[in-house]
């Protein structure tokens, strides 16, 4: 094929990705909270865009195992076999200003984009 | 495979590997682990006009296996082997159609198919399908970053295919 | 070749350079850590100090110098810089501090539990007999020498210091490195502040008084310092009798500080002298905090009673507002 046509075939191809990508408001671009596993991201999910709760537990395959809860805009641990149980007791986050930490896990589940953190810089008042 | 083209395979895989590493310091277009511009795709496309399909695969698939290792986790694995596959495969498949002057077109094939294969790999995983939220972002620096490492591969391919240096592998 | 230029640079510029802050994440000292610099560099340098830190000082940790200290049986045990450093001025601070702050209480922590999660209430005479080993003073430092000597059987935990401690370190380290703003939330007990945020405005932290992660009570509005909370709510489990007991321990009877006091929060220059703050003023109680704060006149604090009442000291009156149904509380400010 001719190197024109593949020019024009790109750049009518970027035209329309472009034009979608930022015509389309802020689709996906929503609350998104994101689970860590020693600091490396192994998934995420857009909590404004949950329309039914649902579960996904986390196993690290070395005896540690966290339930997690996703509701529409809002994640927390339901049920984890670490000793203190820390991570249950914070509760739903909604907000990118606290994550939750499992510390014998080594688990966090953080909200990096989205969700209003009303400008906190951060929250004091251990949590162990 | 003589030594030589044994050595030129390791150099370019460490250097396949160095951009992949530097690359990843630039923040992430979208939240799917492993998402990258791909500009280590430059060795990839290169490789496959000047050394053919099995080296380019060969050094292609080391790699993602080091680079996971460097600094990836096995959820950056699935990622890159999907994207390298995708990227791989359609450029091999498209080569037949283009002359030595069109590889920035192959780039920009290989880009495309590189995200559409992590897109594919992330949905499956995230067992959900918010990530194609992200294709229009992707198809368009897909795009992008396709005819950059197209044209440098091309440029290095063309002054180089005849050089002594890679005489005799 | 322009197309080319324009392409990358379009890639580059749109992979965003912007004055977003800069964060590391650590696990470190049994808790999670975010640095966060604005403009800065030496951020991967402070990480390294805070990790190989919590090396040198964790008492769970077999290698650790405090681990060599518990096991030297009394014999005086050579230790580095800071292990040496944090232990002098630590032990400086339990003088000042008296009755209420001890580092040497571990073998009471341990009697009740709160090392390994395996919770149990000791009997009055095993208390007794482990509050023998609780005494900072017989713990001897040589200056020339820089070994620490630990008597047998005693035992040392410097968690309630070693986060404030690190916090100061590392912050040095950035402002070294040239970091002209930064904020260090070593695992919210601990927070240190100091330079001003791109935008001018002064650092807002949020204060919760209980583990759930968005029931906040008020918000402090800070130009620089060091934030340390205790809170009894932290790391607690429940009697039989029906009662809380918490790690908080008062070093004069073993057993969980009880005060009225629900938790504490210090705002001070300094989050090592913030951390040993916030635990002695817990331990303290409402009346014994006001006449070392009238004392020493060098920190703020508040207090969170039991009872909901609010008990803040001027200087952080100033800088605190209240959050939600908190601004119904009951306020006493110290003068």
């Amino acid at each position: 094929m001719k190197t024109r046509s593949w020019i024009a075939v790109f750049a009518a191809a970027f035209i329309v990705f472009a034009g979608l990508a930022l015509l389309l408001p802020r689709i996906g671009r929503g609350t998104v909270a994101n689970v860590y596993r020693e600091n490396e991201r192994i998934w995420s999910v857009d909590l404004s865009k949950v329309e039914e709760p649902f579960e996904v537990t986390f196993d690290d395959g070395e005896g540690h195992v966290n339930i997690v809860e996703v509701e529409p805009g809002r994640i927390r641990v339901r049920e984890a076999n670490c000793p203190d149980g820390v991570c249950v007791k914070t509760g739903w986050i909604s907000r990118g200003v606290t994550p939750i930490v499992c510390m014998p896990a080594k688990l966090v589940i953080r909200i990096d984009s989205g969700g209003d953190t009303e400008g906190f810089d951060a929250v004091t008042g251990g949590a162990g | 495979m003589n030594v030589k083209r044994l050595t030129v395979l390791a150099v370019l895989t460490a250097a396949a590997l160095a951009i992949y590493v530097i690359e990843a310091q630039i923040p992430p277009l979208a939240p799917i682990p492993g998402i990258k511009l791909g500009l280590a795709n430059v060795i990839t496309l290169w490789a496959l006009w000047q050394l053919g399909p099995r080296d380019s695969a060969l050094i292609l698939l080391a790699r993602i296996l080091l680079g996971s290792l460097f600094g990836g986790s096995a959820a950056a694995l699935i990622y890159s082997l999907a994207g390298g596959a995708a990227c791989f495969l359609c450029s091999w498949a498209v080569k037949k159609a283009l002359t030595e002057k069109q590889i920035w077109v192959m780039g920009v094939i290989g880009a495309i198919a590189h995200n559409a294969g992590q897109l594919i790999a992330a949905s499956a995983v995230m067992k959900s399908a918010y990530v194609w939220a992200y294709a229009p972002v992707l198809g368009a620096s897909g795009i992008a970053t396709g005819v950059f490492t197209g044209l440098i591969a091309g440029l290095i391919y063309r002054r180089m295919k005849d050089a002594k240096v890679l005489k005799g592998i | 070749m322009a197309a080319t230029a324009l392409v990358l640079a379009a890639v580059l510029l749109g992979a965003g350079c912007t004055d977003a802050p800069a964060v590391k994440r650590v696990f470190a000292m049994d808790t999670y850590m975010s640095l966060k610099v604005y403009d800065g560099n030496g951020l991967s340098e402070a990480g390294a100090y805070i990790e190989r830190l919590d090396g040198l000082l964790s008492a769970t940790d077999e290698e650790s110098e405090i681990s060599a200290l518990m096991n030297s049986k009394g014999a005086p045990v050579k230790v580095s810089e800071e292990t040496f450093d944090l232990l002098s001025r630590a032990l400086e601070l339990s003088e000042t501090l008296g009755d209420s702050f001890e580092l040497t209480l571990r073998p009471v922590s341990k009697a009740w539990g709160f090392t390994t999660g395996k919770y149990r209430i000791p009997a009055d005479e095993e208390l007794s007999g482990l509050l023998e080993l609780v005494d900072d003073g017989r713990v001897e430092l040589d200056e020339t020498e820089k070994t620490v000597t630990l008597p047998e059987g005693m035992m040392l935990d410097l968690g309630a210091v070693a986060k404030g401690y690190a916090a100061d370190g590392a912050a040095k380290i950035l402002k070294e490195h040239g970091t002209k703003a930064g904020l260090l939330d070593l695992g919210s007990s601990t927070i240190l502040a100091f330079g001003s945020k791109p935008d001018g405005s002064k650092w807002k932290i949020a204060l919760r008084n209980s583990t759930s992660a968005e029931s906040f009570v008020g918000t402090i509005e800070l130009d620089e310092g060091a934030v340390s909370t205790s809170g009894g709510y932290e790391r607690c489990f429940y009697g039989e009798d029906g009662e809380t007991y918490w790690h908080i321990i008062d070093p004069e009877t073993g057993r969980p500080a009880r005060t009225g006091v629900s938790s504490v929060t210090v705002v001070t220059e300094s989050a090592l002298y913030g951390d040993a703050l916030s635990t002695a003023l817990f331990v303290m109680g409402p009346d014994e905090a006001e006449l070392l704060w009238r004392e020493r006149g060098d920190f703020e604090y508040l207090m969170i009673l039991e009872d909901g009442r609010l008990l803040i000291s001027a200087g952080l009156d100033g800088i605190f507002a209240p959050h939600g149904s908190f601004e119904q509380a009951e306020k006493d400010v110290i003068r």
